[in-house]
């Protein structure tokens, strides 16, 4: 049973890795573009920048990852507990744009996001 | 310019509609999966059985189409503003999934979830007004 619940702990962290790979992938392809998207035209043609992008494609094989990883723990796991720890994900993201995009995390960014987590837990436990 | 002022509101805006879509999405292959019919995935050859079933469902197709589109609002989104500002604000299926269940499926929540809803909006609120501190990239 305790073997279980680490195994289930693991994985979830597991996929919140994955995603936030996914996202620091994603982001830092996005930023390499150095592209100001202001209508649809420019929508499509950045859609298309990115997509021969290989940053963007890293990005999706981490994205295809965490969804498979996240289904398997979902049909593992009870689902408040996995909503409730899966909502650190939050604070991973926020640590990797700190550290790795080099994004300036204030005080209040901070606060508002411990908020978002303490309201999932909330919300997952109610 | 127009879009500086109100950039995070339009920002806000998308997010807000890319969930939707995403619930939409997660509705759609539901769906596509209980049209598929009951099936006890076994073996690889079953997954296969049923991934080709799920193909010829129009709600897979659905599905995948609005999948594509929050695609584009998210990579639209991270061309505007920081990685740890939009996140966060995209946590905002967590309020409408509760709400959508209240009002279609006259579900009732507990005193506790409403104030998790109340925690996760103003936590949304601080972290758009973080952003402001980069309103010159915008």
């Amino acid at each position: 049973m305790k073997e279980q619940l680490f195994l289930i702990l693991f994985l979830i962290v597991l996929t919140s890795a994955c995603d936030t790979l996914c996202q620091l992938f994603l982001k830092s392809s996005i930023n390499s573009l150095k592209f100001s998207v202001n209508s649809v035209k420019k929508v499509i043609i950045f859609i298309l920048k990115l997509a021969v992008h290989p940053g963007a494609w890293i990005a999706l094989t981490f994205s295809i990852a965490a969804l498979f990883l996240w289904l398997f723990v979902l049909s593992k796991a009870d689902l408040n507990f996995a909503f409730s720890v899966g909502s650190l994900h939050y604070i991973f993201i926020a640590f990797a744009s700190k550290l790795i995009l080099k994004e300036k995390v204030g005080i209040t960014r901070w606060l508002g996001t411990i908020s978002i987590v303490i309201g999932i837990i909330l919300v997952a436990i109610s | 310019m127009m879009f500086k002022k109100n950039a995070i509101l339009k920002i806000i805006l998308l997010l807000v509609f890319s969930d939707i879509l995403e619930t939409f999405s997660q509705f759609c292959f539901k769906k596509s999966a209980l049209l598929s019919g009951p099936f006890q995935i076994k073996a690889f050859s079953d997954a296969v059985t049923f991934a080709k079933t799920s193909a010829l469902s129009p709600f897979l197709w659905v599905a995948l189409i609005s999948v594509f589109l929050t695609f584009i609002i998210w990579a639209t989104v991270l061309s505007k503003v920081d990685l740890s500002v939009a996140h966060p604000i995209a946590s905002f299926s967590y309020i409408l999934v509760p709400l959508v269940s209240i009002v279609f499926f006259h579900e009732k929540i507990a005193a506790l979830g409403w104030v998790g809803i109340i925690f996760i909006l103003i936590g949304a609120i601080f972290v758009s007004l973080s952003s402001k501190e980069k309103e010159d990239i915008l």
